[in-house]
């Protein structure tokens, strides 16, 4: 048996290396044909939204567009694994890829930068996402994503001002280790910190479980009733801390800014249950990300390091305006 | 092969059966080299193993339990904890102005120590306490993930030195054209120049590992007696076989394996994860049961589990290249296990203890 796994094994090594010497000569592919991976960081509408701009960029620019599997969790552990095995199929010129942590993405992706293959992160980013100055993870070209910390802190004073400048806040957020919703988090202690009435009582970290969200949500709540407003950082963590306020029964009384404008969460605000959602522009990123792209791989343009679409705001006031429903993501 | 029966079912339908599950993984091979693009290279192949390598030990160290008539769910959680613990040391001993590489070595060794700890109280129970081991071993896993969780609910365990990250995704072996072979560290050529990586250093550490414990099972006493609890129990007394000392070694081995896939993880990754080992925990149970061990115990052998592995991990990364999502991976493993299980009943007398 042992004997039997072993000559497997080395006809496999030898298999595979013969192959490699073909494959070599069989990737002649048309000089103008670009092709771009999408690698998105985890299944939920905000990464659908962005596919339909990556392919609607790329249908115009005639692109061929290769989009990995979408993780089914968030974790470096289940997006590496999709990653190197939709590359290895090869031809891939570009990857746009929604890191799943600041640095075990790094040295994968810098495997791959090597090999010649040109990266884009979009959403989330590697490192501090500064990729002027030379550092390890300074090697993709850009990063083209929102603001984070200028949400964050836009939320605080739009917070701020929903419950009159003074009172308990609490944070829900997903991950301490993801760029993206770090940001978030930073941006809005700092916002926080100019009304000297308002002060922060906790930040809990969901790790991208609703489920938990709402537990925790409903935590706070107990240790601190007075809480006055909740700011949930993405998906998992609006929809967790909605439902918590709901199961308290503190709709109205505990005003719930959020990130994030799924189908859910607008309903939620068109009943009155939410009371000002931030929509990112996902489509709009992944157009973009397309776009530079194309513009780097076929004109040589020079890309910048950092495009940054802005945010939209939905409010009960502005949530049936029919110019509106385009920031929705389905 | 030593076999007690094999003159019942004799000739080539025999010996197709024992081996059916090789004979899968070649038919998986051949059908995804025509049908995957780019599937047939060493790139792929390393792939496989690299991802697969937590599968391997968390099946080895399943394998054990199993063997003795357990099973052991703590596993998969042991394996989040280590990495958490892992790193967390790693970081403190360099905060405390160490080198790299001595923060990781003593981290690493302080982390092996700590993880015996799970499968000493799963043993404890299940041997001295009686408590069935579906259950020992299934608070073991809530506790190792609580532990977790509040181990990383004020402050997230990364920051590893970059070294970590070198060793971890690093290879054994490189070879460029013009600079010829070099151990550990990727030459220094400029970009888009082909350097060929060869044997992950993670695969390593994980087979050198494999090996050493497929040996203790095979060939030393300590071997043969798991077999003996999981065959026979009242003989394996009779025998004079210490039982219980015996089923607390076994979990403790099973908690050490599942440790070292945690510390693998964490060098691969630079993060500590309570759920980094939650997904690979049933596909190490399938693993063992694919490579032919019995759940009732007594039988069932390291290398059969890796091939066991392996037909999942083929699978899975044949699907991702095809583009077909890993649902179906579900679906096709859980015809495999039927199979699996199947076959085992038409060919019932074989022993794969070799």
């Amino acid at each position: 048996m042992k004997k039997a796994l072993m000559i497997l094994m080395v006809l496999l090594v030898i298999f595979s290396m013969s192959a490699n010497l073909f494959a070599n000569g069989q990737q002649d592919k048309g000089k103008d044909e670009i092709t771009m991976l999408f690698m998105p960081g985890v299944a939920d509408p905000f990464y659908y939204m962005m596919e339909k701009g990556v392919r609607a960029k790329a249908e115009e620019l005639g692109v061929n567009v290769i989009v990995a599997e979408y993780p089914k969790s968030w974790g470096p552990e289940v997006q590496v694994p999709i990653l190197e095995a939709t590359v290895a199929q090869g031809g891939v010129d570009m990857i746009l890829i929604a890191p799943t942590a600041i640095d075990a993405l790094v040295a994968p992706l810098k495997k791959l930068y090597d090999k010649g293959i040109e990266i884009i992160t979009v959403d989330t980013f590697l490192g501090d996402g500064d990729y002027s100055k030379d550092s390890d993870y300074s090697f993709p070209l850009s990063y083209i994503g929102s603001d984070n910390e200028k949400g964050g802190r836009e939320i605080a004073e739009h917070l701020a001002e929903m419950i009159g400048k003074k009172g308990k806040v609490y944070v829900n957020s997903t991950n301490p280790d993801v760029s993206s919703v770090m940001g978030r988090v930073k941006g809005f202690k700092e916002g926080i910190k100019e009304f000297p009435d308002i002060k922060l009582v906790g930040v809990d970290y969901n790790m991208d479980v609703q489920q938990k969200a709402t537990d925790q949500t409903l935590a706070a709540l107990q240790k601190d009733p007075d809480i006055a407003g909740i700011f949930a950082t993405n998906v998992y963590s609006s929809q967790g801390a909605y439902q918590a306020v709901v199961n308290a029964g503190l709709i109205g009384a505990v005003k719930l800014a959020t990130w994030d404008a799924t189908v859910d969460m607008i309903n939620a605000l068109k009943k009155g249950q939410v009371d000002l959602v931030l929509a990112q522009k996902p489509y709009e990123i992944g157009y973009l990300a397309v776009e530079w792209g194309y513009k780097y791989l076929h004109d040589g343009a020079e890309v910048p390091k950092k495009v940054i679409p802005g945010f939209e705001y939905f409010t009960p006031e502005n949530v049936n305006d029919p110019d509106m429903d385009q920031y929705i993501y389905k | 092969m030593q076999n007690l029966n094999n003159h019942t079912r004799t000739g080539l339908l025999l010996k197709i059966g024992r081996q059916w599950a090789l004979l899968f993984l070649f038919i998986e091979l051949i059908f995804f080299s025509f049908m995957a693009r780019g599937f047939l290279s060493l790139n792929v192949f390393q792939i496989i193993f690299f991802f697969g390598t937590a599968v391997f030990l968390l099946g080895t160290a399943e394998l054990f339990a199993i063997i003795t008539g357990g099973i052991d769910l703590s596993v998969g959680y042991v394996m989040g904890l280590a990495t958490i613990v892992s790193a967390k040391l790693i970081v403190a001993f360099t905060k405390t102005g160490m080198g790299p590489g001595l923060s990781i070595t003593l981290g690493i060794l302080l982390t092996l120590v700590i993880g015996l700890l799970p499968g000493y109280v799963n043993g404890m129970l299940i041997s001295k306490l009686n408590v069935p081991p579906f259950i020992a071993t299934f608070s073991m896993l809530g506790i190792s993930h609580g532990v977790s969780e509040l181990l990383i609910a004020e402050k997230a365990a990364k920051n590893l030195p970059q070294l970590a990250n070198t060793i971890g995704n690093g290879y054994f072996l490189y070879y460029s054209k013009g600079i010829g072979f070099s151990f550990f560290s990727r030459p220094e050529v400029a970009r888009r120049v082909k350097v060929v990586e060869i044997l992950p250093n993670v695969v390593v550490i994980a087979f050198i590992l494999i090996a050493v414990f497929a040996f203790i099972l095979n060939r030393t006493k300590f071997g043969q007696h798991t077999y003996a609890i999981g065959g026979n129990r009242d003989a394996a007394i009779r025998s004079g076989i210490n039982l219980n000392r015996h089923i607390i070694k076994v979990y403790m081995l099973a908690s050490f394996l599942a440790t070292i896939a945690g510390v693998l993880y964490t060098l691969k990754y630079v993060t500590g994860k309570a759920d980094a080992g939650a997904s690979s925990l049933l596909d190490s149970i399938a693993a063992v049961v694919i490579g032919g061990a019995s759940l009732y115990g007594g039988k069932g052998t390291v290398w059969r589990t890796i091939l066991g592995g392996l037909i999942i991990a083929v699978l899975e990364t044949g699907l991702r290249i095809m583009g077909i999502p890993t649902f179906d991976k579900y679906i096709i493993v859980g015809i495999i296990l039927i199979t699996a299980v199947l076959v085992d009943q038409f060919f019932p007398e074989r022993t794969y203890k070799e």
